[in-house]
């Protein structure tokens, strides 16, 4: 059905690695992008700046630590750390004047800088003694943050982002803003699918699965595992700076404290590691579902004309939030973008898999 | 019987959700007040007894006939201290028509807070939140009613001046504190005041979440200052009380700041926490006409918005006093321009507070287009055994050493 493969033959190696070798995946994405394009006109604003905007950051920060988790298999656990240093690094470089693209870019640069530091760790430590490293250095950054008036902007620890301007226009508008994010959500996702087909890709993959076997075959394990710190901390650093400049409108601490790094890690882990859909998915689910499923509960509770007090119904939708994630993970450990290929993979043979019974 | 009233109910809702757009409209004779708070995770041991309060003053409020005869209506959110559902819960609570928002948490009340100023709507920030928001030439929309913790800490440095005979050469002053913005803020203000008034200033940071005091408390032995300042929350007191205990520092010599309440004094023990002292801007007790009135109006009619112990609980009156002030910002707003109430004849209605006490619930606050703090005056209380008893009257101290912080802070603030 809907995912036909008749007439799609691939006579070289060039159109085997195209990019969507199913006309109807390529179809999808093209939907959605038209769909994405035109969601100022679609959806409210409240949807669209309050819901849209920031799971489209999000989704680019956690396509980035997918990269270093889901591709090159280092588990991260200071994520969101290194997201501060490019919010704070381009919020101080916008501040001093420095026109908005550039400072994106001293943002990411910055994080790139701070980030491969992570991987000096990652070369002498493996698995869990990698990701307790790397909590540590979320530790440190906390405490820099909290203990540097300076950087954090002042005794209150709150650092206010000049207006955002791109080309010299500045961009205040619901819809302006909400297509920044677009456009880096875009980009990354683009960057991402494109690895899949490259070398660098094939070799962090090669590292993920075995180190040293990797190593055997010539690629340099410690100088992938490098690259990939190095791009994904680009990749968090630019998407925190976005955050804060079309979101938040102000960095602090708290936005990128321990207790995020974990939320991206979730992100990553229930959408799927290594998969580019599930890093949407997931994203989707673990940032916006607390306030979904809230409203559900307190929607059914009018409805049902039940009395609950308002503790139990802020308690009740965490519990269920947890449960849901639970659920999902027992229906598939490989996650919510797998969850989409398994029902692609049945559909792509139905109906002609029901003849044989 | 039971399904039956439940589909019937179920119908009655599905009519009225259909109905409720057009209506919400249409009706819009409400004042509104939004309340989005952290009811399941860091401030937990406040929000609950807050919104019990303020629901209840609105549900008394209400029986009186309102706010010039307009119902008044307290919607509350959850937003779990997370920045991002704080935002969710603002835009969202915007477009209902609410402009008065309410956020008990400093990292989403920071975080709303440039929204707020751009949208030109009010924030209620009292005890949370950036303490140079009381310069009301600056944050225009931010209304800090109470004291800043850097007011709150002066105050307290007044009490021990006060009981040193008015001479604070060779007094010795330990500030403990948790080691994060929270704790940190105060430090600044008691460098100052040392110097000033001549007193040894002892800091001693305590780790998050606080459980650990261990390597605090023998400092102190060793240091023996005559008070020590205590920036801690909920349990960090009852830790603080067992190692006070340990290493034999008497509980009377401790000033705790305003987090602090009956909970934890039950947990350190009544009798043990016996001549503890907090600084404090709303008096603590039940012995206030306002609680009285609540009692008897409210939950004697069965209307409680909570189980009615909770109304013997420090932050109940603290909840209470937010409200009080703000229903009476509301209700000068109706009277100096009418109804429909709008952000700006809120904002002129909260400017408009003159020595309001709500009958000595609270310092009395004279809210002025500069000052959004109120005056920011405190006192100290002393738990008894049973109650808290006043030790002062209400005063704000070094207030202009205060509004040189508060000024010079607030002077890097733009809005963009």
């Amino acid at each position: 059905m809907f995912y036909g493969l008749s007439g799609v033959r691939h006579n070289s190696y060039v159109s085997d690695s195209k990019l969507f070798p199913v006309p109807a995946d390529r179809n999808a994405v093209v939907f959605f992008l038209l769909l994405g394009l035109a969601a100022p006109y679609l959806v409210s604003s409240l949807y669209l700046n309050s819901y849209i905007l920031p799971w489209l950051i999000w989704t680019a920060a956690v396509l980035g630590l997918n990269l270093v988790t889901g591709w090159a298999g280092q588990l991260h656990l200071g994520y969101a750390a290194v997201m501060a240093v490019g919010a704070y690094s381009a919020v101080h470089a916008a501040k001093f004047g420095i026109p908005w693209e550039f400072a994106l870019l001293i943002g990411g640069l910055a994080s790139s800088v701070i980030g491969s530091l992570f991987a000096f760790a990652a070369l002498r430590t493996k698995g869990l003694y990698l990701a307790l490293t790397t909590l540590a250095m979320q530790f440190v950054m906390d405490w820099v943050l909290t203990h540097s008036p300076t950087i954090a902007g002042g005794s209150h620890a709150s650092l206010q982002s000049p207006t955002f301007a791109l080309l010299g226009q500045d961009i205040t508008s619901d819809a302006g803003l909400y297509y920044v994010a677009f456009g880096w959500c875009v980009l990354v996702t683009i960057f991402m699918l494109n690895l899949r087909r490259t070398g660098l890709g094939r070799a962090l993959v090669a590292v993920r699965e075995k180190d040293f076997a990797a190593a055997i075959l010539g690629v340099n394990s410690f100088y992938y595992k490098l690259v990939a710190f190095a791009a994904s901390s680009f990749i968090a650093g630019v998407s925190g700076a976005i955050l804060v400049a079309t979101f938040y409108f102000l960095a602090a601490p708290e936005q990128f404290a321990v207790n995020v790094s974990i939320q991206v890690l979730a992100m990553v882990i229930v959408g799927g590691l290594g998969s580019i859909l599930g890093s949407y998915l997931g994203a989707a689910l673990i940032l916006l579902m607390p306030g979904v499923v809230n409203q559900l509960f307190s929607l059914g509770a009018n409805l049902l004309g039940l009395d609950l007090g308002i503790e139990t119904l802020a308690h009740i939708p965490n519990a269920a939030y947890g449960a849901l994630i639970v659920i999902f993970l027992m229906v598939e450990p490989l996650g919510l973008g797998k969850l989409y290929a398994n029902v692609r993979d049945y559909l792509m043979v139905w109906p002609f898999d029901q003849l044989k019974k | 019987m039971k399904t039956k009233t439940y589909v019937k109910r179920l119908a009655a809702a599905a009519v009225m959700g259909l109905t409720s757009l057009s209506a919400a409209n249409a009706a819009e004779d409400t004042i509104k007040f939004g309340m989005c708070y952290d009811l399941s995770k860091s401030y937990t041991f406040v929000t609950p007894q807050i919104t019990q309060a303020a629901q209840d003053l609105a549900t008394l409020t209400n029986m009186k006939g309102g706010i010039g005869g307009h119902e008044i209506e307290i919607i509350v959110q959850d937003h779990g201290n997370e920045p991002q559902r704080g935002i969710e819960c603002y835009e969202k609570l915007k477009r209902e028509g609410v402009f008065v928002f309410d956020m008990l948490s400093t990292p989403v009340s920071i975080a709303v807070l440039p929204r707020i100023m751009k949208d030109k709507n009010i924030l209620i920030q009292s005890l949370v939140g950036r303490g140079d928001a009381a310069d009301g030439s600056v944050f225009s929309q931010i209304f800090p009613v109470g004291p800043t913790y850097w007011g709150q800490a002066a105050n307290d440095i007044a009490y021990i001046k006060e009981q040193s005979g008015g001479d604070m050469k060779g007094v010795k002053v330990g500030f403990a504190y948790l080691d994060y913005p929270f704790g940190q803020e105060p430090i600044e203000i008691l460098k100052t005041l040392a110097e000033k008034e001549g007193f040894e200033l002892l800091l001693y940071p305590v780790p998050l979440p606080g459980s650990d005091q261990a390597s605090v408390w023998t400092k102190v032995r060793r240091d023996k200052p005559d008070y020590v300042v205590a920036w801690l929350l909920a349990g960090g007191h009852v830790v603080a009380a067992k190692e006070m205990k340990r290493n034999g520092f008497p509980i009377s010599n401790y000033i705790s700041v305003n987090w602090l309440n009956e909970v934890d004094i039950a947990n350190i023990g009544a009798e043990a926490a016996i001549g503890l002292k907090r600084g404090t801007n709303v008096a603590g007790g039940q012995d206030l006409p306002i609680i009285q009135e609540i009692l008897a109006d409210v939950y004697g009619a069965g209307k409680g918005a909570g189980p009615v112990e909770k109304i013997n609980d420090v932050y109940y009156n603290t909840g209470l006093a937010i409200y009080s002030a703000a229903f009476e910002a509301a209700r000068l707003a109706v009277e100096q321009n009418g109804f429909p109430v709008t952000p700006d004849s809120m904002k002129a209605g909260y400017e408009s507070i003159v020595d309001f006490d709500a009958n000595g619930l609270f310092a009395p606050i004279t809210v002025t287009a500069d000052d959004h703090g109120g005056g920011g005056k405190t006192r100290i209380e002393m738990w008894d055994g049973k109650t808290w008893v006043p030790q002062q009257d209400w005063t704000a101290a070094y207030t202009d050493v205060i509004w040189d912080v508060v000024k010079e802070s607030s002077s890097k603030f733009t809005v963009e």
